[in-house]
């Protein structure tokens, strides 16, 4: 049956391949990073599709700083013309292309016969409060444990970045 | 009516539907982007006591801006030898898409409204953010140093003023308990937000004029040192989707100021009789003229001065007014 949602769906998830491919095959840095920004782009759709669409937002909302940050770190940490060169085997290629199939056939068993039941839910209805709700009582330790390990590793990396210029100025002492 | 065909079943009458209204929506904004251009060089010309724009169409200059867009559509299309070329390409159209997609959002009257999200402002705010790869990924792929610099600068800017842009309008949320824009407009009712987040409106005023890469925090593209920043390279059509990225934020950001802090349509106390849409329009109007007025009257400020605002005044001072919104609404709203 042909839906809005499914051609949605279909439209979704083959840029979300297309991007992950790339960015496998690219050999350029920032043509990597670019065709991960489909990917993600394209998953925060398919979040829409499931009506989250806190979890979408948030999805695009975080990786869009992120990947302009990897894409900086692209630009400076690597050489500018440098490519990845393609590493060739006739063995290799075989033996990846039998794994593949394998993974393949074994997925599709697995999943072609799974029933999972639907329980009926109210997920979808103001699940951004819902989220809020659970986040704020049922998981308050484990999110403020995540919110401490967050602030523990921003401090580490200024005490690393702060110790670095104490010691360039002795050795400029020096 | 967005509804009712939203949750109509799929055909092409309402691709065609929604095709056309996405390219009446972009006509209005195309219309926008020419006043407002002829505007801001008329406000800013008789700011600094010159004439402004008086040949093309009248005292007025009212054609100028097509003519100018008409010379930037002659010009010759070129892409430099040693630059990345599919990037160069694709990085004026990942620019600007966003720059349309999150039009979508803003509710201009109570029933004008594209798409009534359940989480709208973070919508806004998530989606603005993709215009920076476009920028970076075009500072790069032009293979300039100017570029190159200019893009950077975006980045490091766009990341940092983010966080206060979000910090500001939690005030918002918290005094009108939802991310929907539409609820947020009506919980102003009893008053704007302005009056009730002060703080939080200026903190929003200044991060916002840093995201729209204007004056006096358009490092991006300082002339002065840069050349023109991120798009040195670029000319022509490719050009003119970066200038127009530029100012469907101008617009889209002036009207989620109108939305978030005075008001969206609502009426002042006994003006009901005038329709929204014309309250949303001045209201707009307003925010656009004092967005002009500060790119006239504030000096370019230096990139370490920049990133020292942003992280040692505007990111405290926008967490104090979250401290102080959830003390007052629990001491006075609850």
């Amino acid at each position: 049956m042909l839906t809005g949602e499914f051609i949605a769906f279909m439209a979704l998830a083959l840029v979300a391949i297309i991007g992950g491919v790339l960015l496998i095959n690219l050999t350029k840095v920032i043509h990597m990073v670019v065709a991960l920004v489909f990917t993600f782009v394209s998953i925060a759709g398919i979040f829409v599709i499931l009506s989250a669409e806190f979890i979408a937002a948030v999805q695009i909302l975080i990786y869009s700083g992120a990947i302009t940050i990897i894409m900086l770190f692209g630009i400076m940490l690597t050489r500018h013309d440098d490519t990845s060169e393609p590493i060739t085997g006739k063995w290799r290629k075989l033996f990846l292309l039998l794994g593949v199939l394998g993974f393949g056939v074994a997925v599709y068993i697995g999943i072609y016969n799974l029933d999972i039941p639907q329980a009926a839910n109210t997920l979808h209805v103001d699940n951004t409060e819902q989220i809020g709700i659970s986040l704020y009582s049922h998981f308050i330790i484990p999110f403020e444990l995540t919110s401490v390990l967050l602030l523990v590793a921003l401090i580490g990396a200024i005490v690393l970045a702060k110790k670095d210029e104490d010691d360039e100025k002795e050795a400029e002492k020096e | 009516m967005i509804e009712d065909l939203l949750y109509s079943s799929p055909g092409w009458t309402n691709v065609g539907i929604f095709f056309l209204l996405g390219a009446a929506l972009l006509m209005v904004v195309l219309g926008f982007v020419t006043y407002a251009i002829l505007a801001e060089r008329k406000v800013m010309g008789f700011m600094q006591l010159r004439h402004g724009p008086n040949q093309v169409g009248g005292r007025w200059g009212l054609l100028q801006t097509v003519a100018d867009v008409l010379k930037l559509l002659l010009k010759e299309d070129t892409i430099p030898k040693l630059a990345d070329r599919p990037l160069f390409i694709l990085a004026p159209i990942i620019a600007f898409a966003p720059a349309f997609m999150v039009l979508a959002t803003i509710p201009f009257t109570d029933r004008f409204q594209f798409a009534d999200i359940g989480v709208g402002l973070l919508y806004y705010i998530a989606i603005s953010g993709l215009t920076t790869i476009g920028i970076v990924t075009g500072g790069w792929a032009s293979n300039n140093k100017y570029a190159l610099l200019g893009g950077m600068r975006a980045a490091a800017q766009m990341v940092s003023y983010e966080i206060p842009l979000v910090m500001s309008v939690v005030g918002v949320i918290l005094l009108a308990g939802s991310l929907n824009l539409n609820e947020i407009v009506e919980a102003q009712r009893s008053g704007w937000f302005i009056i009730l987040q002060p703080i939080g409106f200026i903190v929003f005023l200044i991060a916002s004029v840093a995201e729209l890469n204007r004056a006096p925090f358009d490092l991006p593209e300082a002339e002065s040192e840069l050349v023109a920043g991120f798009h040195v390279e670029y000319s022509g059509f490719r050009w003119a989707f970066f200038m127009l990225a530029e100012y469907v934020y101008f617009f889209a950001m002036a009207s989620l100021t109108t939305v978030l802090f005075l008001g969206g349509w609502l009426p002042l106390p006994f003006l009901g009789f005038i329709p929204g849409a014309v309250w949303f329009a001045l209201k707009f109007s307003l925010v656009i003229f004092i967005l002009i007025w500060f790119r006239v009257t504030f000096p370019r400020i230096r990139a370490d001065q920049l990133m020292e605002f942003g992280w040692k005044v505007l990111l405290p001072v926008a967490l104090a007014n979250i401290f102080i919104t959830a003390i007052v609404k629990q001491l006075f709203f609850m």
